[in-house]
């Protein structure tokens, strides 16, 4: 068991739900999202948001517009369907549960503190 | 000094530096691996690209002349390369607490290519490079050889190591590995004759490029010399076995000329000929190449020298790896184990996964190869029987249907099988789609070819005509015709297409370019209807119309000789290119007096019979085994006589009574024996010669009365019983006083022998 692997599938689980709740906000052009990420100190690479957006599209969750750039290509800008909007609930309600519940669990480790006393070996 | 080019990017004209270029197409390329499997691929491609235009159209803005590799390698690292997305899963959160370790296949970090050897030491299937599992690719990147050799040797050793194949795809992880060969098979358009072939070949082997160019040019030469020695001596047979060996020899490497030719690309770019000599691909070696390109020679020594550096490298570093997979033995045993565990969660559903598509690929590959193999005997198969055509085909026009359903029908699809076969192996994407579409559409000509084919090549044999011809025949003075076939008629030495004669199990026994040697001939024996021996000869012929088949039919020679009382019948009859092959046939009847024997010899055997019917309900169908009923079946090599009876072997017959001019069989009816006795001479049915219906009516009669006898046989016992009943319920009344003294002789009497039911019959 390694640590970044750990930490590599945590994030993965709340990527959808983070992209979800930035472009349920208005219509996105991905690097937006990438900087919006960025700022709230979660990483991404473009190159990882692309193919989420592709599939999150091709399952109907997502519809996009072109809109005319001035710099460059045409860009696609992003937005929520209804069954989107939908799923972006589902996410938000389980997600409270299980930050609540991850939370929860955390105090709980916190307010034991004889453990680490009474075991020598650590 | 950087030479700047413009390319086409996303419909937008970007100038960028030659080697930033370079790092752009090969991330992306390694992109487009990397999504290989996706389903969106190229839309996701095309947005990452649309992306990095919109980034260079912003640097282009702010004044820079061109795409520099500082700009490229911004863009990628901002991006994220394909293994930054396996490794760092989805989101890097804190990009400074984690730093992602030597990952296998990243050889190459922000933009500057370092030497790939961090896969070294650990086995992993490559995700990028595969074909089924990507177990061959690994290997060979884990052995350093080239992923071909190791497919090749896992396709020639299928069955020993399928299971080994299978094995190796369960246990070990995938990963995406860059490849640590860079050697591929790329026709070579600096040095060619035709195409290219040989010339790439000789690059991938390494040998000077007069070695494949030799054995692809040797049919050549041979047919040349042959035709040469030909040419001077007529009777000058130049041969290297049997000539369908070292045609089909010629044939596969002309086929495999071809296949390579479509099936390989050329060499275009500087990497790609780079690639193709094996070189690595860098900078500094395009950098060679390009320099080698326009000064166009580079001693000989200085190449040489080279190459020796680049073994000693290679040695060395791979006796390097080997130490490093020495020290790293164990750590690689734990890390394999962790995987290992991991896997064992989700395992089995992935190993139940990995054994259906297993399976499913063996599968797919025994009906492949068995395709293949079938395509393959056709093919030869067609070639080996085209000689004949000259004897089948008629007009023109059918030749060539011949040839489009040869080439069209069979050559395509095998051609366009071996082509995805070599690109699958090679792993050269195929970049023009119209290659499929034009087989296929050849091969839809092909199938309508068959149906024209088949269609008028069946209607030569719609009609079946019989010309009739009795011959005189002498009877023999010893009252016995030995028949027997003259095996000395017809031999062809010269010139024989298939090296070999034909044994007798088929009706053809000899071929050359304008003769073909037929013996569908049967030989039947019927009873004659007076006292002398006849002889009828049926030839028999198909054609187009009846005027036709007749005319094919009275060009049949068959001439039989009578020497007293031996009957010769030639080996066969040849039908000529000219009369074409139309299932000629020849029936012989040999009707025998009552008394009279024949024999026939063991040569009569070497005839064959076979038939082509063609359904056609315009068509006459004229049955001639109707001759069938009025003959007998007859074995070689034994005496048989002729009685009223039929043909019956003298063996079987009592010599004594032979001499007395009366004959004596046994038939074993039932097991009851019968005999059958009686005179040669038939006072009731004179014409009566189906000694078939006569015996059944015979052996019909005989059950019928044995069948009577039981009945009677059953009553007498029933009436027994009753009367004994009767008798002790008299005794029992003693009323009245019955007596029946009547003895069942007289019904007895009525139950007839078998010796007298046939005396009933015969007399």
């Amino acid at each position: 068991m390694n640590i970044e692997n750990t930490q590599s599938q945590m994030r993965k689980g709340i990527l959808e739900f983070c992209i979800l709740s930035i472009i349920r906000r208005g219509e996105s052009y991905p690097s937006d999202i990438v900087e919006e990420m960025k700022g709230a100190n979660l990483n991404i690479f473009e190159g990882t948001l692309y193919p989420l957006l592709t599939r999150l599209k091709n399952a109907d969750m997502l519809t996009y517009r072109w809109v005319e750039s001035n710099s460059g290509p045409p860009r696609k800008y992003f937005s929520l369907t209804e069954k989107g909007q939908a799923f972006y609930s589902e996410l938000e309600a389980t997600w409270k549960e299980l930050a609540n519940a991850v939370n929860a669990l955390a105090k709980k480790t916190d307010s034991m503190p004889d453990t680490t006393n009474q075991n020598p070996s650590f | 000094m950087k030479k700047i080019i413009n390319i086409n990017f996303q419909g937008r004209v970007i100038p960028i530096e030659e080697s930033a270029y370079e790092t752009l197409k090969q991330y992306v390329d390694s992109l487009r691996k990397y999504f290989a499997n996706e389903e969106g691929r190229d839309e996701i491609i095309n947005d990452i690209e649309s992306r990095i235009a919109e980034l260079f159209s912003e640097r282009l803005k702010r004044g820079s002349a061109c795409i520099a590799d500082e700009d490229i390698n911004a863009v990628i690292s901002s991006m994220g390369r394909p293994q930054d997305f396996e490794e760092t899963g989805a989101a890097a959160e804190n990009a400074n607490t984690y730093q992602p370790g030597p990952q296998p296949g990243a050889n190459f970090s922000s933009g500057t290519y370092t030497t790939n050897n961090i896969a070294r030491g650990r086995l992993y299937r490559n995700a990028d490079d595969k074909i089924v599992g990507g177990v061959c690719s690994g290997l060979a990147n884990f052995l350093h050889i080239d992923p071909v050799i190791m497919r090749v040797i896992f396709v020639i050793l299928f069955g020993a190591l399928f299971w080994i194949y299978i094995l190796l795809w369960i246990i070990v992880p995938s990963q995406s590995l860059q490849t640590n060969i860079t050697k591929r098979l790329y026709r070579n358009a600096d040095d060619r004759v035709l195409a290219g072939v040989c010339g790439g070949l000789s690059s991938y082997f390494n040998i000077d490029s007069w070695i494949p160019r030799l054995v692809f040019a040797l049919p050549l030469i041979i047919g040349l010399i042959s035709a040469t020695m030909n040419a001077i001596w007529w009777n000058w047979d130049f041969g290297f076995g049997p000539r369908i060996v070292t045609g089909s020899l010629s044939s596969t490497l002309i086929v495999t000329y071809i296949i390579l030719w479509i099936a390989v690309p050329f060499a275009s770019t500087a990497s790609e000929k780079l690639e193709m000599r094996g070189e690595k691909v860098d900078l500094n070696s395009i950098r060679d190449t390009v320099k080698e390109d326009l000064e166009n020679f580079k001693s000989k020594a200085e190449k040489w020298g080279q190459e020796v550096k680049q073994t000693a490298q290679d040695l060395g570093s791979r006796a390097s790896s080997f130490g490093q997979t020495a020290g790293s033995h164990a750590r690689g045993f734990a890390s394999e184990a962790a995987p290992l565990a991991r896997r064992a969660g989700s395992g089995i559903g992935h190993v139940i996964g990995v054994l259906f598509k297993a399976f499913f690929l063996f599968i797919a590959g025994i009906i492949a190869i068995a395709l293949f193999a079938v395509l393959i005997a056709l093919i030869f198969g067609g070639m080996a029987a085209f000689p004949l055509k000259n004897f089948i085909l008629e007009s023109p026009g059918q030749n060539v249907l011949a040839w489009a359903t040869l080439i069209l029908f069979l050559g395509v699809p095998l051609v366009g099988l071996i082509t995805w076969l070599v690109r699958r192996i090679m792993g050269v994407r195929s970049r023009n789609n119209y290659l499929g579409y034009t087989f296929g559409g050849l091969w839809v000509v092909g199938w309508f070819c068959v149906i024209f084919f088949i269609g008028s090549f069946s209607r030569n044999f719609k009609v079946r005509m019989p010309v009739e011809d009795k011959l005189a025949i002498s009877t023999p003075t010893a009252g016995k015709l030995y028949v027997t076939v003259d095996r000395s008629n017809l031999e062809y030495y010269h010139g024989d297409w298939f090296g070999f004669r034909f044994n007798d199990e088929i009706p053809v026994y000899g071929a050359n370019m304008d003769t073909l040697m037929l013996n569908n001939v049967r030989v039947k024996i019927a009873r004659s209807k007076d006292s002398s021996y006849h002889l009828t000869r049926v030839r028999l012929s198909q054609g187009n119309t009846r005027e036709i088949a007749i005319k094919n039919a009275e060009n049949i020679r068959f001439n039989i000789d009578q020497q007293d009382s031996l009957l010769l019948l030639p080996e066969g009859f040849a039908v000529s290119s000219t009369d074409k092959f139309r299932n000629q046939q020849v029936l012989v009847f040999i009707e025998v007096p009552v008394g009279k024997r024949i024999q026939m010899s063991d040569a009569v055997n070497h005839y064959s019979w076979f038939n082509i019917n063609v359904n056609n309900r315009r068509g006459w169908n004229i049955n001639y085994d109707d001759y069938n009923d009025d003959s007998y079946s007859w074995d070689s090599n034994t005496e048989y006589i002729m009685t009223p009876d039929g043909l019956k072997k003298t063996s079987e017959l009592d010599p004594a009574e032979l001499k007395n001019g009366r004959f004596k069989v046994i038939i074993d009816a039932d097991n009851e024996k019968l005999h059958i006795e009686g005179d040669f001479e038939d006072k009731k049915n004179k014409n009566h010669y189906r000694y078939k219906q006569l015996e059944d009516s015979i052996k019909e009669k005989v059950k019928d009365k044995l069948r009577e006898e039981l009945r009677v046989k059953d009553s007498i016992e029933r009436e027994k019983k009753l009367k004994e009943i009767i008798k002790t319920s008299a005794a029992n009344r003693k009323e009245e006083n019955f007596e029946d003294n009547e003895e069942p002789s007289a019904s007895g009497s009525r139950i007839l022998s078998p010796m007298m039911i046939f005396s009933d019959i015969v007399n």
